[in-house]
């Protein structure tokens, strides 16, 4: 295997933040390679987005517990740098080691969003890999994935040797000690992915033959191997306080975008908001238990030298032990001059009084999300805060000395009408009002609202995975209606461009005949889709028109329950009967209860455990 | 609260890190040792650190100096044991506190000494006669424009020697208040040395010197 550092270390100066290419930070994992499963963690972005990923840092904790693996970091080479590495055939290489990925065992990719496809072909060419997984012959390494966005595999399914579904934590063990059996054995690629197939929550594309129907909609995805299970579920911790949380976290030398500590205090969502992916497959929420967390805010905090730790989770507020601790944080934070940070928090006496005790001075801004404009439409999304609950809230925030709100809303909401979107700027004039409301000497100066939309995409596995987007010019209509309805100087209005959505909305529901779009578009210079200066909007419309694929099939098309959905094998535990039922009350503006007020029947208490139990 | 100065060697593996994010990780390295770091007073407290005339991405070094101030009081010996284990690529070599401004005092900094490696084909390098040169003129970009600087009046000293695939160039240079980077002196090496050029090359600082021509720790 070639390293590359002493060649790479002679243009590093040459190219923007060279840290990112140099690996050697605190804590990242230094062993001998010699004799050890090779595996390369491959993020699809730069290295600050990808450093920011805690399942990359878990998944790369639990690999190198074990002396028989060494797990490596890489992640995509910004455009410069890929020039130079281009220029000089140096391929891409593993952080760790400096060594050339392309004779190690696994090329493991985490895919966290629709627009890094062409990042993953990028990184697989610069690794001297075939990209189809067809053309990979005896020897090559086994390219596999996962992450949310790989819950429907489809788009991606030509490039990728297996799939894992849900949380990785034991799966990706599994696949290792089938490897290792295997590896010995002298059998082929085909009879390991027959192997690994057996485990829950394997998938193997070529081992399932799609048919279509003459309409183009899927007739059909059938095993094609024995070993191919019919339906791939999900798997999940389901202990989740006792699941190995890593001690130690990599340190960067540059800035990256969550540079803090991140403990993540549960999995899964109790709210089951209807536009929400991450809110239904992540499900059954679990919990870790305050102590469990304390425990390991004081190793972290010891380990990493960091002087700010967040909380992660969907909904911090949720969390059952929260006062607990945020109490025991508190006492080291303190102490220890570390900030805390509390995302994702509800406004209500006990929290407001926490963020005054967290930030002691300065007020930064609070972000609320309505996400929609009237109670009808919040109605029909589920999400279940009223136009009361928002405004008391900012009337206790406006008191609180913060000044700097964000109110965030999603367009093109199945079910909206002009009315709704209306409805945004009334919101925004009624928070405003709450401002002014508070008598002058008993609020901060300088009010500043900021109005955000972006633009709904309907995902798979979610209660409006039937719907169909809305198209570019009904959302530029609305968010002129809404620009124009925005009558005070005190509230501004950003809105992010449709371009992105629309592409979005092609793959979240895309099927396997989408492959070679993405070929194509990567063909054509595409990658980095999701950075605004790297984004070729007309490269991928061209890339639809040269394969015949019509985007608005997949994005602007409603679909029947009865079609067959292109990752209708897979499955989150959620059932579609239960999708269905959520649907339908979408409709009619009803709402469904949390998972603490009510079941509801969604299906992931055949897990066993988490908040279906408790 | 004392102030202490530290004399550190700054290593291949954290010779990309710019300024900012040295003085950061620095922070982050103290924390994780345990040594009560004072911080600043005010609204958002924050570590005192200064470093000596911080380097350009890519160099290393042996002889550099930051400043730091501790809510205890610790001696030399357990700062160097309780620092080197944690931040890897960087050595403390030795440590003093500093019992006036006088002491260690980083504008003393006058010189500094670099070894510097160039890659080239050319052989028959003549050092003496470029710094045998009655003035350097180099072109020197600033806010109004491109202008010609003499920096012979920065260059105290200069001598090589062939190496492997190369040269290996010794200056002494100004640093503190006028600096003179030995980049800019390689290039005036090749604009006065017909048939000199040079690709990849590393900078080695040895050493950071006072007016006597001490280091000052």
């Amino acid at each position: 295997m070639r390293n590359v550092k002493k060649e790479t270390d002679k243009f590093l100066r040459e190219v923007q933040k060279p840290t990112r290419y140099t690996g050697g930070e605190v804590n990242s994992v230094i062993k001998d390679p010699e004799g050890k499963v090779r595996f390369a963690f491959c993020f699809p972005d730069t290295y600050e987005i990808g450093m920011s990923h805690l399942g990359m840092r878990i998944l790369y904790h639990i690999l190198n517990e074990r002396e028989d693996v060494y797990c490596e970091r890489v992640f995509a080479p910004w455009t410069d740098m890929e020039e130079k590495m281009r220029e000089r055939g140096i391929r891409l290489f593993a952080l760790e080691t400096g060594h050339e990925i392309t004779g190690f065992d696994f090329i493991g990719f985490t895919v966290q969003y629709e627009m890094c496809c062409t990042n993953i072909l990028n990184m697989l060419d610069l690794a001297g890999v075939p990209l189809l997984a067809s053309e990979r012959g005896e020897g090559c390494p086994f390219v596999c994935a996962g992450g949310p966005c790989a819950y429907n595999p489809e788009p991606i399914a030509d490039f990728v040797d297996f799939f894992m579904m849900g949380e990785g934590e034991e799966l990706i063990c599994e696949i290792i000690d089938v490897y290792n059996r295997w590896k010995g054995s002298g059998g082929s690629r085909t009879e390991y992915l027959s192997e690994i197939a057996k485990l829950e929550g394997i998938y193997v594309p070529s081992f399932y033959d799609v048919e279509y129907n003459d309409d183009n909609t899927v007739k059909c995805i059938k095993p094609n191997n024995e070993n191919a299970k019919p339906v791939i579920k999900k798997r999940i911790m389901l202990d989740f306080d006792k699941a190995t949380a890593p001690d130690k976290i990599i340190v960067p030398f540059g800035e990256i975008v969550h540079d803090r500590i991140m403990l993540e205090i549960f999995r899964g969502c109790i709210r089951g908001c209807r536009f929400c992916q991450a809110g239904y497959i992540y499900r059954p929420v679990r919990e870790r238990q305050p102590e469990t967390l304390l425990c390991l805010a004081d190793r972290l905090i010891d380990s990493s030298g960091y002087d700010e730790i967040s909380l992660s989770s969907l909904s911090t507020s949720d969390y059952s032990g929260l006062k607990e601790l945020t109490g025991g944080l508190l006492e080291r934070t303190v102490e220890k001059k570390i900030g805390l940070s509390l995302p994702s928090l509800r406004i209500d006496n006990f929290s407001l009084e926490l963020m005054n005790r967290v930030q002691a001075v300065r007020k930064s801004g609070i972000t609320f999300a309505p996400e929609a404009g009237t109670q009808r439409l919040r109605n029909v999304i589920n999400k279940n805060i009223t136009e009361e609950n928002i405004l008391n809230s900012v009337s206790m925030v406006f008191g609180g000395g913060w000044t700097n709100i964000k109110l965030y809303f999603m367009i093109g909401l199945p079910y909206e009408t002009e009315e709704d979107v209306a409805g945004i700027a009334e919101l925004a004039e009624k928070v405003l009002h709450k401002y002014f409301e508070i008598p002058k000497e008993s609020r901060a100066k300088n009010i500043n609202i900021t109005v955000s939309t972006s633009s709904f995409v309907p995902k798979p596995f979610t209660a409006f995975q039937w719907e169909a987007q809305d198209t570019r010019e009904s959302l530029l209509e609305k968010q002129r209606l809404l620009k124009g309805a925005i009558k005070s100087r005190k509230i501004r209005y950003i809105y992010h461009d449709s371009k992105t959505s629309f592409l979005e909305g092609v793959f979240a529901r895309g099927d396997r005949r989408l492959g070679k779009v993405i070929y194509a578009a990567y063909k054509k210079g595409c990658r980095f889709d999701s950075w605004d200066e790297c984004f070729k909007f007309d490269a991928w419309n061209e890339a639809f028109e040269e394969t015949g694929i019509v985007p608005e099939f997949y994005n602007q098309r409603k679909r029947d329950y009865s079609e067959v959905l292109p990752w209708d094998h897979i499955s989150v535990g959620v059932t579609k009967e239960f999708f269905i039922r959520e649907s339908e009350r979408a409709k009619d503006a009803r709402t469904t209860p949390n998972c603490r007020e009510q079941c509801s029947g969604c299906g992931v208490k055949s897990f066993g455990g988490g908040v279906c139990y408790e | 609260m004392s102030d202490y100065v530290l004399k550190y060697s700054r290593g291949e593996e954290i010779k990309y890190i710019s300024h900012l994010d040295f003085v950061r990780a620095f922070a982050r390295a103290v924390r994780r040792s345990g040594l009560a770091m004072t911080y600043s007073q005010g609204f958002n407290p924050h570590p005192v650190i200064s470093v000596a005339s911080p380097m350009s991405v890519g160099m290393t070094g042996d002889g550099e100096y930051l400043r730091i101030g501790f809510d205890e009081e610790y001696s030399p010996d357990e700062i160097i044991r309780r620092l080197n284990d944690v931040f890897p690529g960087l050595k403390i070599k030795a440590a003093a506190v500093r019992n006036n401004k006088k002491e260690y005092d980083f504008a003393s900094i006058e010189a500094a000494d670099y070894t510097v490696f160039a890659e080239t084909g050319f052989k028959g390098l003549n050092t003496a006669g470029f710094f045998g040169l009655n003035e350097i003129i180099i072109p020197k970009k600033s806010k109004s424009g491109v202008r010609d600087t003499d920096i012979k009046p920065f260059l105290f000293n200069i001598s090589s020697e062939p190496a492997e695939g190369g040269y290996i160039i010794y200056m002494r240079v100004a640093a503190g208040n006028s600096n003179l980077k030995p980049d800019t002196v390689l290039d005036a090496m090749k604009k006065y040395t017909d048939g000199f050029e040079y690709g990849y090359f590393t900078v080695h600082r040895r050493a950071l010197l006072n007016k006597e021509g001490k280091e000052l720790l």
